[in-house]
């Protein structure tokens, strides 16, 4: 027992840090409850470098600490750092702002709890944490936006999981265990491994927002506060596709999964940016891009197992993605929700404008920015498993992305418009961290990987 | 602390500080030179003793920056600390009235700091450094008052000049590195064979460059539109010094033929750079043309196998140029020029200038017990006693004769006459300047016994009576000359043609630039025919390119137009499902669930 808690260091430090964060509002101490959450994410983070490398399980295997999941806390635990300090501006001086960041803790540690899972029941933990914070951040602002959005996130959420329960059930029903290292064993019940596998694809699609189990996404993002989005965007999406490259690497090579992973990859890429091409609204916009990006981030999943290249690019493209992702919301938070707020900054914050024009070019893909590395990861993966297919379909979507993009970055630069950006300096140290990741992530892995 | 790095260390500390400061300059750079000389004088001592050694730092793989304080690199340390201080003190004075004092100062710490790092350097690498460092230093010193087009050219000339001598240097450093494996100048110049002759005849070339010696002499006397400090310098110890100072250095490698070689080159320059100076209307280019004829004798001196003639002369040289500088420019201040126009009579009204002038030039035509008149003795020694004696001899004693006549003929024109003078601002500094360089120059002739006993190299033979009477002989009867005799007839036929600098059929402009333009009008001429050409296929391709885009308009445009549209109607189509009814998304998903089992039931049914 010893060593398995000294494994899980970190996220036992996240679980206090949300208890501390709490104990902090409970004294009416928001701003305490704000620092003390940031240093408890950021010590977690340093309690995780000392694992990398380390590739075990712990308790009885039902938890792993690999590559995935270390890298999963060395991603989501700084993303949840920016988010709370973009959160900081949309709570500030509200009746309950310390619960905001206890309850951002409490779901990045569903997410940490996802992207470790090892075993049937993690997922379920991981899926209900996550859900359970996420809710009631949503929900926060009290308008009937968001609690409406929140009321569908939460039937959404409940019906998958319900779904997702239910397969699971055939799982373990067909191995006599919960452990997804024995789903290996049920090579003999094929239907019993399909119906538990759609059942997770289901769970895990919502939280990732894949296409078809999307629809939730574009409305909680809107209702939500900006940050809360942003968050969205990024935590629980990682964390859920993450799980979902636990649950695969353990399916047999031949069950028809791959299939699967690749047809939800194309539906999501095209309909994300299909649907991406015609939002006026810049948080629809920006969700219905996430939902694209979550299709590329199966052309990595659907290598598993059978290329060296998916867990790196999978990894490289969350990297990345939370980066370029974050700081495109940071960049919005600051114009407002609508495509005419960016009218015209490029000229009045040429640097905010710079800082946009290279998030969106990273999230089309643009070399030398993280989002081309990441995604030409993701391209080797899939054709390193004869999938240029699909490869090719992404690869024109990108192409469509461009498009999608090119609706924010041309009016920036527009002449005879004005923007009023109010900026926080929140909004400027997100936008410069992420700025930064960005060009940094792109030219290391340019450098020392590809 | 390695007692190598004291020389070097203070001038750059204090360029560094006047860049930084920008107050108390001269203190600043003074204390430099101050500091500089007495580390300098330190390790002299300590070399004498014994105790001095040699500092390895970090340079390139393998091959480290060595700072070796031999006898012989620690002396010349002296020297160039002891001008240096002194030529400061006189810019004190010189530069009181002057703009850009912070440039002026910082630029003559800096390049004193990289003389002396060029003559403690103990490898090629750090002496390519330091080399190019004096190089450019001359350059921003010549260039000080760039306003003035001459002042421009002049510093543009000398650097363009010695870059191009450079190049020898660095085929030189290139050729002993890869024959000897290391950069180490002592193990490397025990090169031999055919390598050591074309290294030692680059090597020539290089100091060809920096000393002006023949045909390269050019750049030296337009040099003298910087300020006169800045000349006395670079005329005695410094950048004209470093040419002499790397022969000297590097004699252990130079085989007859290079020696050969050397010793023409010197005995040409000594006596065409005396011609020179005897037609020149000018102070200060009358010194300069007499600074590469001196430095003619020393490379005699290396050429006749006695490199220890050549550094007795180089110091002796060293503390009398710059005196003689260092007064010129008192003459100057007092009359706004340095013509001998302005000039006449200018050693009555500055009586102590011109009397260290006075002194110095009767040093330097050699007149005894003075400095020179030892130094010169020891190279027209070393001349006599070497094997091209027949023809060294002459071209020493014609090289004396000139001196001894130029001089003369500068003080004559110096003393007689009279003109109008200006009161001078801060003559006590120029005095002291002026005094503190002519007391050497005046008794470092009894020195010589104790730096010979100190430097282990090999000295002339033919010590004797006759040494002596001939070389007083050729100084006493071109003094004569130089102050009865005028400069036209004297020279005869020669004295325009020297005038111009005894330019061959019109110098090197017409030598060499002449040529080179009209090769580069050939090519400018030809690019122009390329370029008409390239731009005749361009119009023809553009006007095939056109007639594709037309066909392009109509075809391809019209699919892309159809593409955009179809792609919008799309677009629309997932809009509209996305109807935002909770009931109706979960039916969507719920179908999507259904096919997917469906899809892989039936997947796993064909299997």
């Amino acid at each position: 027992m010893g060593p398995d808690l000294a494994l899980l260091t970190p996220e036992i430090a996240v679980l206090l840090t949300a208890i501390a964060a709490l104990i902090a509002e409970m004294l009416r101490r928001p701003r305490i409850s704000l620092v003390v959450a940031v240093i408890g994410l950021l010590v977690a983070t340093g309690l995780t470098l000392r694992l990398v490398g380390t590739d075990t399980t712990v308790f009885g295997g039902s938890f792993r600490v690999d590559t995935l999941s270390t890298w999963a806390k060395l991603i989501l635990l700084p993303a949840t750092v920016l988010s709370m300090l973009l959160a900081r501006v949309d709570v500030c001086g509200s009746a309950r702002e310390g619960t905001v960041y206890s309850l951002l803790c409490f779901a990045t540690f569903g997410a940490l709890v996802l992207a470790g899972a090892g075993d049937t029941m993690f997922l379920v933990l991981g899926t209900l944490l996550t859900g359970l914070a996420t809710f009631a951040l949503v929900a926060y602002p009290d308008t009937d936006p968001a609690t409406e959005a929140a009321m569908k996130f939460f039937v959404f959420a409940s019906v998958t999981t319900a779904v997702m329960i239910f397969g699971l059930s055939y799982w373990f029903g067909a191995s006599g265990s919960t452990l997804l290292a024995d789903l290996p064993g049920m090579d003999t019940m094929p239907m019993a491994v399909i119906l538990g596998f759609v059942a997770v694809v289901v769970g895990l699609g919502y939280k990732a927002s894949l296409v078809p189990f999307h629809f939730w996404a574009p409305d909680a993002y809107e209702g939500a506060p900006l940050s809360i989005a942003a968050y969205l965007s990024v935590v629980p999406k990682v964390g859920a596709l993450f799980a979902l490259t636990q649950v695969v690497r353990e399916l047999p090579a031949d069950s028809g999964w791959t299939a699967v992973i690749a047809g939800l990859a194309v539906l999501s890429m095209t309909y994300g940016y299909l649907a991406a091409l015609v939002q006026d609204n810049v948080i629809r916009l920006l969700a219905y891009s996430s939902i694209a990006q979550s299709g590329y981030f199966l052309l990595g999943i659907v290598a598993v197992g059978s290329s060296e290249l998916a867990l790196p690019s999978i990894i490289l493209f969350a990297a990345a993605y939370a980066a370029m992702n974050l700081g495109a919301f940071a960049v919005t938070a600051a114009t407002g929700r609508t495509l005419s707020g960016f009218g015209g900054l490029g000229r009045a914050r040429p640097l905010m404008g710079i800082a946009m024009v290279i998030f969106l070019l990273s999230l089309v893909g643009i070399p030398p920015l993280a989002g081309f590395v990441g995604k030409f990861m993701l391209f080797a993966a899939a054709i390193d498993v004869q999938f240029t297919w699909l490869a090719v379909v992404a690869i024109v979507n990108s192409v469509l992305s461009l498009a999608v993009y090119l609706r924010i970055i041309v009016p920036m630069y527009r002449r005879g418009e004005s923007a009023s950006a109010a900026t926080d300096p929140s909004h400027g140290i997100v936008v410069i961290t992420a700025f930064a990741a960005t060009l940094i992530i792109g030219l290391a892995a340019q450098l020392f990987i590809v | 602390m390695n007692a190598v790095v004291l020389p070097i260390l203070p001038p750059l500390i204090a360029a560094l500080a006047v860049l930084i400061l920008r107050r108390g300059l001269p203190a600043l750079a003074l204390a430099g030179a101050t500091l500089s000389l007495a580390g300098s004088l330190w390790l002299l001592v300590r070399v004498t003793n014994g105790q001095a050694e040699t500092l390895l730092l970090p340079g390139l793989p393998d091959m480290p920056l060595r700072l070796v304080p031999g006898p012989l690199t620690s002396l010349l340390a002296v020297a160039v600390a002891t001008v240096g201080t002194f030529v400061l003190i006189h810019a004190v004075g010189y530069m009181r009235r002057e703009s850009g004092q912070a440039r002026f100062y910082a630029v003559m710490s800096l390049f004193l700091a990289a003389m002396q790092a060029l003559v403690l350097a103990g490898d090629w690498i750090l002496l390519l450094a330091a080399w190019e460092l004096i190089g450019l230093c001359s350059y921003l010193l010549i260039g000080f008052w760039f306003q003035r087009p001459e002042a421009a050219n002049a510093a543009s000339r000398a650097f363009l000049y010695t870059r191009s001598a450079d190049l020898g240097l660095y085929v030189a450093v290139f050729l002993l590195i890869g024959s000897a494996g290391t950069s180490e100048i002592a193990v490397s110049l025990e090169a031999g064979g055919s390598v050591s002759t074309a290294a030692g005849l680059l090597l020539l070339l290089a100091a060809m460059g920096k000393s002006a010696q023949i045909p390269l002499q050019d750049w030296l006397m337009r040099a003298m539109a910087g300020p006169t400090p800045v000349s006395a310098l670079l005329h005695s110890a410094t950048l004209v010094a470093a040419g002499a100072i790397l022969l000297i250095r590097s004699a252990p490698l130079l085989t007859p033929e290079v020696l050969f070689a050397v010793g023409l080159v010197g005995g040409i320059t000594t006596v065409a750079a005396g011609v020179i100076a005897l037609a020149e209307h000018d102070l200060k280019r009358l010194l300069a043309a007499s600074t590469a004829s001196q430095y003619g004798l020393m490379l005699i001196a290396v050429g006749a196998g006695v490199p220890l003639a050549a550094l007795l002369h180089l110091l002796a040289h060293a503390a009398i140029k710059s005196a003689l500088f260092l007064a010129a420019g008192d003459f100057q201040h007092a009359r706004g020029g340095t013509a001998f126009d302005q000039l006449k009579g200018v050693g009555r009204a500055r009586p102590w200038a011109f009397a260290g002038f006075v002194l110095a030039a009767l040093a330097l035509a050699g007149i005894p017990p003075l400095s020179g008149f030892f130094s010169k003795d020891a190279v027209i020694a070393a001349a006599l006693s070497a094997s091209g004696a027949p023809w060294l001899g002459p071209l020493v004693l014609a090289g004396t004769l000139l001196t001894g006549a130029y001089m003369a003929r500068a003080l004559r024109l110096l003393w007689q006459g009279s003109g109008e003078n200006q009161p001078v601002a801060g003559s006590a500094w120029m005095r002291v300047g002026i005094w503190g360089l002519v007391i050497p120059a005046v008794v470092l002739g009894f020195a010589f016994g104790p730096i010979e006993a100190i430097i282990e190299l090999p000295v002339a033979e033919a010590e004797g009576t006759s040494v002596v009477v001939l070389g007083l002989l050729a100084a006493v009867i071109g003094l004569a000359l130089g102050w009865l005799v005028s400069a036209p007839h004297l020279l005869g036929p020669v004295y325009r043609w020297a005038q111009r600098g005894l330019a061959v059929g019109g110098g090197l402009t017409a030598g060499v630039g002449r040529p080179a333009m009209a090769v580069a009008r050939g090519c400018d001429r030809l690019e122009g025919r390329l370029y008409a050409a390239v731009l005749g296929a361009g119009r023809a391709s553009l006007a095939v390119a056109r007639q594709v885009r037309v066909g392009d308009e109509r075809l391809i445009n019209g699919l892309i137009f159809s593409l955009v549209a179809g792609v919008r109607g799309l677009g629309a189509r997932a809009r509209t499902l996305q109807s935002g009814l909770i009931h109706h998304s979960l039916a969507i998903s719920a179908t999507a669930t259904a096919v997917l089992l469906v899809i892989l039931f039936s997947a796993s049914l064909s299997f």
